[in-house]
């Protein structure tokens, strides 16, 4: 492992040094000194960040991306074999028979579908409450930003005790004030998404709020006010400036929140365990990867999320930049 | 230039020193076949690795261990290095570390791990074959070992069993008796069953069957010794066939026996983990651990022993119990002379340390020789008993993580779904898994 990983840097080494010796012997060409000294100074101040920007990112993924085309078995890391596309047809073939990758695929899009528009749209309206300079704004900031900080572990087990099936459980207890029969919400495959969707919502929303604030403050005053003389309500001054105005702003945060939401784990995991209705792509990687020990059969199945997760991605850029 | 150029100069010179900082910062010790060793000292290092925290009560037993171990070969020049790695869900626990090292190669000389781990741990040889190094004598003494394909590859810490703790103030008042329920007469499924009937009809809670517990290997600790007593198995000797014995009829009977008492309202999923410790259910199913809680902690519902009992398992067609816990064993690692290991092997799971630690977690000893002194029909006793006469393993299987989360698939959904349809659908996900790792 360790030699393959110093072929790699100095693959990576061999590249960034063309490149530095292009841009120099440019430089001379042309005669320039200012440039030379230039590019070198350039090269130097890149070199850390590449230098770990190539550690952590490109070299994990070099290595995933092998490893999906081999049997790597954790507990015998000496033990590899190249077994070409296997992992990917296995892949393909338990997604076809409805298997657990299937179920995490359909799992990940509902939860994809429920958490996107739900945590935009809350992390939205917060925003716009806060935003009004009304008395207690700046308390309501910091409470709506609360549970972005607080650990997931912590959020998860928070709502493990609003959502426990007892009847002393939070939830059940209330509702049971209305003659409610108390409910396994976690375990109903019918509830268990949708609670995971409405605390992730819940969690990651306020984040999103800063981010909506920061594009609320670059909308000029002027433009409300000119709405206002033009007899605009509250719905034609959202919808005819504040709505435009933040839309780069929600091209960002659109992508941002879906990427995140592929990649859901803890919450699952920390909320109901390994189970059919609630496994997700990011669970079963970590499943088939840690607890099974598949290495290889995991990078196969995180690349192919890769891919997807990237495909729709360039497809939302594109489309929201059009219409932009 | 000449200012750019002597900054890159700067820049290399403080990397180069940096770097031979970090190469000798601890290049006191050499590394040699049978350890590290401390060249100051002349100790070789025997380096171990615990999958608990160091500050626990069970952290302090193995550190005391450790000291003495490490006074006691001061003049045989063997010093034990133990780290402590807690274990919680998810990656950054004991296991992940474990598996991390593994891959770095960085593996202790020593490591701990779940019994059912050996099957898997011995055939990538993650273990170290340990049988010529444990004398015949020391062998027998241990209740059970860690063996696969007729090999030790592991010894265990302590031992366990598990049983109903049951409510005593709750049973006298509903003048129910269980009294003549012992493990030389253990009560059967019917049995167990008119038990729950008679707690339900005097409106309390029967049991908590801990079927909220399958997010670890809790719950499969627990539940499956009913599999067996139906006369249920797993997989086949070889732990590499699951179709046939995982979807039986016989192992359905035993998950049945669950699913019923879900069904008549004995147990649920909805039983909190404090009800039976704040007197709002008659009995629960856990292992000795829970023997100190009961004795130092709820004193409001739990004043003394006469509040509480322990009752074995139920049985069936045989009597099944639950057994197994954490063990030490040698690795494979590049130390070839494994000497100094087995020195701290023998240390760790001597008479003397079974003794200290169990003392320290409320276990039972490994050991068989370590003097107990527990009357009889004592908690511990009954647990005792029972591990002798009707301890039964969990399946020796290399695929035993997928067992497990199969086996904890089964509970969750237990409740709302057909027995036989699940367990042919997890039969095919464990015998895929087997299949994939019998051709590796």
């Amino acid at each position: 492992m360790a030699v393959s990983a110093l072929i790699i840097a100095a693959v990576f080494v061999v590249i960034f040094a063309v490149f530095a010796v292009f841009d120099v012997v440019t430089g001379k060409r042309t005669k320039e000194k200012y440039r030379i000294r230039t590019a070198l100074t350039a090269y130097l101040m890149l070199a850390p960040a590449i230098l770990l920007a190539f550690l952590f990112v490109l070299l994990p993924i070099l290595y995933s991306l092998g490893y999906a085309f081999t049997d790597y078995y954790l507990l015998e890391p000496d033990n590899i074999k190249y077994i070409g596309f296997e992992n990917f047809t296995r892949a393909f073939s338990e997604i076809a028979s409805g298997g657990t990758l299937y179920r995490a695929l359909i799992n990940t899009v509902k939860f994809v579908i429920g958490v996107v528009p739900l945590q935009i749209g809350l992390a939205l309206l917060l925003a716009l409450f806060v935003n009004k300079p009304l008395f207690g704004s700046k308390i309501f900031k910091v409470c709506f930003f609360a549970p972005v900080v607080i650990s997931l572990s912590v959020t998860s087990f928070l709502w493990l005790q609003i959502l426990s099936p007892s009847r002393n459980g939070l939830l059940n207890s209330v509702l049971g004030l209305f003659g409610a029969e108390p409910r396994d919400w976690l375990r109903d495959p019918a509830s268990a998404m949708p609670c995971i969707i409405i605390l992730s919502a819940w969690q990651g929303c306020g984040y999103q709020m800063l981010i909506f604030l920061s594009g609320l403050s670059n909308i000029q005053q002027n433009l409300y006010e000119a709405a206002a003389l033009d007899g605009a309500g509250a719905w034609h001054k959202f919808t005819a400036v504040t709505w435009p105005g933040l839309r780069s702003t929600f091209v960002y945060i659109i992508i941002t929140v879906f990427i995140g939401a592929c990649r859901i784990l803890t919450q699952p995991m920390l909320m109901t365990g390994y189970m059919d209705h609630t496994v997700t792509l990011s669970y079963y990687m970590y499943q088939q990867g840690y607890t099974n020990r598949w290495v290889g059969y995991s990078s196969a199945v995180a690349l192919l999320m890769t891919i997807v997760i990237g495909t729709i991605t360039l497809i939302q850029r594109r489309v929201l930049r059009e219409k932009n | 230039m000449k200012k750019l150029l002597s900054c890159l100069l700067m820049l290399t010179l403080s990397c180069v020193v940096a770097f031979s900082a970090v190469a000798c910062g601890g290049g006191t010790t050499t590394d040699t076949k049978s350890g590290e060793v401390d060249q100051t000292t002349g100790n070789t290092i025997v380096k171990i690795m615990f999958h608990v925290d160091e500050k626990s009560t069970e952290g302090l037993a193995y550190k005391k261990r450790i000291e003495a171990f490490n006074a006691a070969y001061k003049d045989r020049k063997i010093k034990a290095s133990a780290t402590y790695t807690a274990r919680v869900q998810g990656a950054a626990g004991y296991e992940a570390e474990l598996l991390n090292n593994q891959v770095e190669g960085t593996l202790a000389d020593i490591i701990t791990f779940d019994a059912p781990n050996t099957a898997s741990y011995a055939k990538s040889k993650l273990l170290y074959n340990i049988s010529s190094l444990v004398s015949e004598d020391v062998q027998k003494d241990f209740y059970s070992l860690n063996t696969y394909d007729g090999s030790i590859y592991g010894l265990p810490i302590q031992e366990s069993s598990a049983g109903f703790f049951y409510n005593k103030k709750i049973f006298r008042e509903k003048g129910i008796d269980v009294s003549a329920y012992t493990v030389d007469n253990p009560w059967t499924f019917e049995q167990f069953n008119a038990v729950c009937k008679s707690l339900k009809d005097a409106g309390v809670t029967p049991v908590d069957m801990r079927l909220d517990a399958t997010k670890d290997e809790t719950a499969t600790y627990l539940l499956y010794p009913f599999i067996y007593a139906a006369g249920g198995e797993f997989t086949s000797q070889d732990g590499y066939t699951a179709t046939g014995y995982f979807n039986s009829d016989k192992t359905a009977a035993g998950f049945t026996f669950i699913k019923n008492l879900i069904t008549n309202g004995y147990t649920s999923y909805a039983i909190g983990p404090t009800d039976f410790f704040s007197g709002k259910v008659g009995m629960y199913l856990s292992s000795g651990w829970t023997i100190p809680d009961l004795d130092n902690k709820y004193k409001e519902f739990f004043a003394n022993r006469d509040d509480w009992g322990l009752l074995p398992y139920p049985s069936s067609a045989v009597a099944a119990s639950a057994t197994g816990s954490w063990s030490f064993g040698i690795t494979n690692n590049h130390h070839s002379d494994k000497t100094a290991a087995t020195e701290l092997l023998l240390w760790l799971t001597s008479v003397e340390s079974s003794d200290a630690i169990t003392a320290a977690t409320g276990m039972i000893p490994a050991r068989k020789s370590v003097n107990k002194n527990w009357a009889e029909g004592s908690p511990e006793y009954t647990l005792l008993k029972q591990l002798e006469t009707s301890g039964k393993e969990r399946p020796v299987t290399v695929a035993y993580p997928t067992f497990s989360t199969c086996f904890n698939q089964v509970i969750a959904a237990l409740g709302t779904n057909d027995v036989k349809t699940l367990l042919n659908a997890q039969a095919d996900t464990l015998q895929s898994e087997m299949n994939r790792l019998k051709q590796k």
